[in-house]
């Protein structure tokens, strides 16, 4: 008879299924918008969320090269051509959706929160052992995490400069 | 960490299949080529994606790091090149519609 913990599905394959589903939504949020802008915007979300899959199997190095190599370069030069090739810069979506994406989003998250805290997780003996061993010591780890926020911070900057300067 | 087993790589797999018919269906109803490259990014990011359980095998881990290295570079620099014939192809016709382009391939 097999135990109950092998029929329940741990915590680590529902954040994994979840992610999954976010960025398989994002994808389908491409193809949906007609506006080549938003399609671009949605692209890079969807590769940001598979590049959070692997942060969650903690590979970090090839987190922070598809992040910074192919959305931060690729991404934001495919988000500025689209956005100086725009055709149509009106709002597509109403500002009244906020609201419900917001709460069901917040629903969503308290149950996966609270799904994977109260329901005990099983061991499964296979993980993925990859690791830079003595690649860089702790302080500057945490000084490259530093400088590599920073820099999304100022990629971010570019787009959102974007976005205000094709509104007015 | 999580844990990789059938289920974990199961969902892996199917999403990166989402990901790649989305991209597929994005590239068939693209009317300018800013679409186009829009929806090869997608496509790349999907064999990103099927490129996980590679690192599951431990004496594979290595091997699968550099392959991961060799495709995000050499998508990028793909990427760069599709770009580049964008403009190319705004100042040559004037448009970057799809419909545009008449003729492909080389010369012989």
């Amino acid at each position: 008879m097999r135990s109950r913990n092998s029929h329940s599905m741990s915590g680590d394959v529902l954040l994994l299924s979840a992610l999954a589903g976010v960025a398989i939504l994002f994808s389908l949020g491409v193809l949906v918008s007609k506006d080549n802008f938003y399609s671009s915007l949605f692209m890079s979300v969807t590769l940001i969320f598979v590049a959070a899959v692997y942060a969650l199997f903690n590979l970090q190095p090839v987190f922070v090269l598809i992040v910074f190599i192919f959305v931060g370069a690729i991404g934001v030069v495919t988000v500025a051509l689209a956005a100086t090739y725009r055709s149509e810069p009106e709002r597509q979506v109403s500002r009244f959706w906020i609201a419900p994406v917001v709460i069901t989003a917040f629903i969503i998250g308290f149950s996966i929160y609270s799904y994977a805290l109260f329901i005990p997780q099983p061991v499964s003996p296979s993980e993925i052992e990859f690791e830079l061993v003595n690649f860089l010591s702790i302080t500057e780890y945490l000084l490259i995490v530093l400088f590599l926020i920073s820099l999304v911070v100022l990629l971010l900057l570019s787009v959102l400069k974007i976005v205000i300067g094709g509104r007015s | 960490m999580a844990t990789i087993d059938i289920l974990s790589v199961s969902v892996i797999y199917a999403a990166s299949f989402a990901i790649l018919l989305v991209g597929y269906l994005t590239a068939l109803s693209s009317k300018d080529v800013i679409r186009l490259l829009i929806a090869l990014e997608m496509m790349f990011g999907a064999v990103f994606m099927a490129l996980i359980p590679l690192f599951s095998i431990a004496h594979l881990a290595n091997a699968a790091f550099g392959i991961a290295i060799i495709t995000i570079f050499a998508s990028s620099g793909e990427l760069l090149i599709l770009i580049s014939a964008i403009v190319i192809l705004d100042r040559q016709k004037k448009s970057i519609y799809t419909s545009a382009i008449t003729i492909g391939g080389d010369r012989v």
